[in-house]
């Protein structure tokens, strides 16, 4: 049992955190991984939505997270948050977008700023799973797709026509209910 | 560092001058039990209860993290336990109003009186300097390091232990490193304290830092300190190897790692609701704790002047 560190105040995540770091295979250890996750940080900044293997996907999307609100937290005058943001972002003019496009975007947001959806694995496919990751609020059309012809399937059509003989048979009660 | 405590003394002595002066109008009614008095004081003198309140203030929930380091549960997902960690905090609360334990950090001075059944009198007092605090919970505990005979002793205490009969705080300060254990390694000058020491009054509402740089003994050392990168140490001295091999092991990045911070730490969201479950109860105790210890130094205080007169 150890005692949690307090000397820095950090705000909560709004996704579910795994509980271990991935190793992120590479040849350096633990440094290279940072410089593996410091690049795709910076495509997601730059690009706001990409492509790439789950495990990496999702392991930068907690790093994405925590500039995002460390920004948030401090503001471009704190001279630590500046240093981070030098570090994990790697092209210069994407930090000026993240303190002033990315921060007043999320300035009130109450979710998560980040999304992370399956992607398919498109034959003949690797063995690793696909995800994409993408920055909330940004200018592509959504990934999820609703069929626009939801309403024409049968059983929707059925449903609704049943769900309007029930309003019709209650209005009829209602109005033969009604005493003048 | 004696020299240190020395001039820390008499700033204490200084400030608490005044409070002496006012002090003095009590006497008129001498005749009064030593308590009474006391209570006419705290019910007359406003300006005396004022000074008092600059000189003691209780912790506001901003800084209870500070202060109250235990109430966070491990961040450790794995040992995470809502009824649990609930149930320990109700014990924490309930064992805190029997005793009064008083708000310390590494570095601090601190007297604990034991029961223990071997002995004489079955209590033993031990004073020494906190090396360490370490656990959450109800197994908190603290590490006390002090001299004794010309050899260094270090005892371990679990903070919520029903052993315990009290805990003071003789000197509230910090020291500039989260663990202070190379004083194992230090000249045995640096964690010698005297057990007859005294509670020293507290000056100012944030908790001084003592930046004394400590010397380490040559080698052989019980851990690689030019490894750990310590601020409390005066500069290191190993041969061109080790230096080597602590530059090879150095691990810069690990500051910019922000899901490690995150994952070694409770969110500001859950501190703050962890700590609004206790805040009546640990204020209350706080209020109570600062009323003793008023009397405390007013009794002293006037059985100084006694002595003196």
């Amino acid at each position: 049992m150890n005692q949690a560190k307090i000397e820095k105040l950090v705000s909560r995540l709004r996704y579910n955190v795994g509980s271990k770091p991935r190793k992120l295979k590479n040849v350096d250890g633990p440094e290279g991984r940072l410089r593996k996750i410091k690049k795709t940080l910076t495509a997601v900044i730059k690009y706001e939505r990409i492509e790439l293997n789950y495990a990496r996907a999702d392991e930068t999307r907690g790093y994405v997270e925590r500039l995002i609100s460390e920004a948030l937290r401090h503001g471009p005058e704190h001279g630590e948050t500046m240093e981070l943001a030098n570090f994990w972002i790697k092209e210069k003019q994407l930090v000026h977008k993240l303190f002033k496009v990315l921060v007043p975007r999320y300035q009130n947001y109450t979710t998560s700023f980040t999304k992370l959806h399956n992607a398919p694995c498109i034959y003949p496919g690797y063995a690793y799973k696909r995800a994409i990751l993408e920055l909330k609020g940004n200018i592509y059309p959504t990934v999820e797709q609703s069929n626009p012809h939801q309403h024409n399937l049968l059983h929707n059509i059925l449903l609704d026509a049943a769900r309007k003989e029930y309003r019709m048979e209650k209005y009829k009660e209602i109005a033969a209910n009604m005493n003048f | 560092m004696t020299m240190v405590s020395r001039l820390w003394c008499r700033k204490a002595r200084q400030n608490l001058a005044f409070a002496k002066v006012l002090g003095k109008e009590p006497k008129t009614f001498s005749t009064l039990v030593q308590l009474k008095t006391d209570e006419a004081t705290d019910n007359n003198n406003d300006s005396q209860a004022q000074t008092n309140d600059e000189l003691i203030k209780s912790p506001s929930l901003g800084n209870y993290r500070l202060v109250y380091p235990e109430f966070l549960p491990d961040p450790n997902p794995l040992y995470r336990n809502s009824i649990r960690e609930k149930l320990e905090r109700m014990d924490m609360l309930n064992r805190r109003s029997v005793l009064s334990i008083p708000e310390f950090y590494v570095g601090s001075i601190l007297a604990v009186t034991y029961s223990d059944p071997h002995a004489v009198g079955k209590i033993n007092k031990f004073v020494g300097i906190c090396i360490l605090r370490e656990g959450c919970g109800l197994r908190s505990s603290f590490l006390l390091r002090n001299v004794v005979n010309g050899e260094g002793v270090e005892v371990r205490y679990d903070l919520y232990d029903p052993a315990i009969q009290n805990i003071d705080c003789l000197r509230l300060e910090k020291r500039l490193d989260d663990e202070l254990l190379y004083l194992r390694d230090a000249p045995l000058e640096y964690s010698t304290f005297p057990f007859d020491m005294e509670i020293e009054a507290k000056i100012s509402e944030s908790v001084p830092v003592n930046d004394i740089k400590i010397p380490l003994n040559p080698l052989p050392w019980s851990q690689r300190w030019e490894r750990l990168n310590l601020k409390g140490v005066k500069e290191i001295v190993v041969n061109e190897r080790r230096q080597k091999k602590a530059a090879a092991l150095a691990k810069p990045w690990e500051k910019y790692d922000l899901m490690k911070t995150y994952r070694e730490t409770i969110p500001e969201e859950e501190q703050n609701e962890i700590f609004s479950d206790v805040y009546t109860k640990l204020n209350e105790l706080e209020i109570q704790k600062n009323i003793l210890k008023r009397k405390y130094m007013l009794q002293r205080q006037n059985s100084s002047k006694t002595r003196t007169s």
